[in-house]
């Protein structure tokens, strides 16, 4: 397995694809902080998810995820894959956790530069900074929010296959669908995957975001989630498992 | 003969197509297996079973006994090069290279011996959109070889390949099975792989035809071909079996009679009172004798 997991770090890393949207995730990150602690007006209480909770590396490493594993179906490297590494559920595991561990790769970076951003211009502005702990945990929760959906987009890659269908499925659901249902059917919206678990996972309550909608505690959103990856995995590789490869 | 490669009984079925029907046979160490069929005949299926790719409805494939599925490290007993060789295209021939050898426990030289071995050291770090397809052949057989193993499957290897490449293919794969190496290679044209191979496997419709030595299966400038023509070919086809001849029926009628002369053939049909309409010498290159097979219906 740690070969198969080496392996998989390395097709990461060599693709110019990761590095540039890692490279678009971070600046998206260090933009966003840039606005809200140069425009805002944040209190002590309000701080903490108004300027430090900039982290988008959940939303980028979900479709790296997707992209990374429909993409051995659209550069058609699926069959030199798996001759590699012909326990197909093995192999699975193998890129989910490599997508894994890259988003909370991912995650701490940005929230590094999330933080000494955040710190150097809200001191500029004489402004309220949150705790040293309190950043910490946050980035801590951040991190494995990342680390979950880098695994639940591999299971929903590995289910979808088409690459353009799978990243327009995310986009979709993150910016249409849930939030629709964060408005119609609050309590079913609560179990959204793509961002209502994630955000009670990082502990941010519907009001700070301004949703009328009580979004789950980290705890029970952790575990809805690892359902719904859980349940993406194990569909993505019972259809992996046997299907021919042509 | 060790059977490095055994394949019993196997049938791919797709909906009311028989892409393979159940087909056996054996390649063995140190020799090189020529896997014919006109394409379509399901040489590429057949090879995708075996590599565990495609699940076949009934019958196995196995490396020394072991599936492939079940090989412990893949990469050391069985090196493919499949007909539709992929890379991504973003990353270069190296990089390729380096997350098989990682997936496949090998060391990082093997890299660089493997494109030595191929002649792709000069554009190892380019990446792979710009290689044209001769090279990305190359960069495929690269990846076959990083495991150094027991056994080389190549599915029309010679696919993009110019002259020179073609027999710096050839090269490769007696030198393979010179080291002991079984080789199977699989191509539509004969021509492609008669120079280098010693045995032949020929399919068509996903059917054995013939399997051997090469001279044996298609006839070589020392064997008698004799081609016949009678009142009752499958009766005579009978006779001339129980004689030790292989009579095969071709299309547009009349026998193909390997390993037997006219003579040997008239002797036979005098004996049983079968009227012939044709006896004559078979003037025909491997290629003839190979179409004959494939086009050939059951006797």
């Amino acid at each position: 397995m740690r070969a198969l997991l080496k392996a998989e770090l390395l097709k990461l890393r060599t693709t110019r694809t990761f590095v540039a949207l890692c490279a678009v995730a971070v600046a998206t990150s260090a933009l966003l902080v840039v606005i809200t602690a140069l425009a805002g007006e944040p209190t002590e209480d309000s701080v903490l998810v108004e300027v430090f909770a900039s982290d988008t590396s959940s939303l980028f490493i979900l479709l790296l995820a997707i992209i990374g594993i429909t993409g051995e179906w659209r550069h058609r490297t699926i069959a030199a894959s798996l001759l590699a590494a012909p326990d197909r559920v093995r192999f699975l595991v193998a890129k989910t956790a490599a997508f894994a561990a890259a988003g909370i790769a991912l995650s701490v970076t940005i929230s590094a530069v999330v933080a000494l951003l955040g710190y150097l211009i809200l001191e500029a502005r004489n402004l309220p900074v949150p705790g040293a702990g309190d950043v910490l945990a946050l980035m801590g929760r951040n991190a494995l929010v990342a680390a979950v959906l880098g695994a639940f987009g591999v299971g929903l890659g590995a289910l979808v296959r088409n690459q353009v269908a799978g990243v327009v499925t995310v986009l979709v659901a993150s910016f249409a669908i849930e939030p629709a249902l964060v408005a119609v059917l609050p309590e079913m919206a609560r179990f959204g995957p793509f961002f209502a678990l994630p955000t009670g996972m990082a502990d941010i309550s519907g009001s700070e975001l301004g949703l009328d909608v009580d979004l789950l505690a980290p705890g029970p959103a952790a575990l809805a989630m690892f359902a719904w990856v859980v349940g993406a995995f194990a569909a993505g590789a019972a259809l992996l498992r046997y299907r021919d490869l042509e | 003969m060790t059977a490095a490669v055994e394949i019993q009984g196997l049938t791919k079925t797709y909906g009311n197509v028989r892409a393979v029907s159940d087909l056996s046979f054996e390649v063995g160490s140190g020799r090189v297996t020529g896997f014919l069929g006109p394409n379509g005949a399901g040489k590429s299926t057949t090879l995708r079973m075996l590599l565990g790719l495609v699940r076949a409805d009934t019958g196995a494939a196995t490396f020394s006994g072991v599936r492939y599925s079940e090989l412990e490290h893949p990469s050391a007993v069985v090196g493919a090069v499949l007909e539709d060789a992929s890379f991504h295209p973003g990353r270069t021939g190296r990089n390729h290279l380096r997350v098989l050898a990682a997936a496949g426990s090998q060391p990082e030289s093997r890299v660089d011996e493997v494109l030595a071995q191929v002649d792709l050291a000069r554009a190892a770090d380019r990446r792979v959109k710009g290689y044209s397809l001769g090279m990305r052949q190359r960069l495929a057989i690269a990846a076959a070889l990083l495991g150094d193993p027991e056994v080389l499957i190549l599915d029309e290897p010679a696919n993009g390949l110019d002259p020179p490449g073609i027999r710096w293919m050839r090269d490769l794969i007696r030198s393979q099975a010179s080291r002991g190496r079984a080789v199977l290679v699989s191509s539509h044209l004969l021509s492609e792989v008669a120079q280098s191979v010693d045995d032949v496997v020929v399919i068509a419709e996903g059917a054995l035809r013939a399997s051997g030595r090469l001279d044996e299966v298609l006839g070589g400038a020392e064997g008698s071909v004799t081609r016949v023509r009678s009142v009752d070919d499958q009766r005579l086809a009978a006779l001339l079996a129980a004689r030790g001849h292989h009579a095969v029926a071709v299309a547009d009628g009349g026998l193909v009679v390997r390993g037997a002369d006219s003579g040997a053939v008239g002797r036979v049909a005098a004996e049983y009172g079968l009227a012939l309409i044709e006896l004559g010498v078979a003037s025909r290159s491997l290629e003839d004798a190979f179409l004959e097979l494939t086009e050939a219906v059951a006797a």
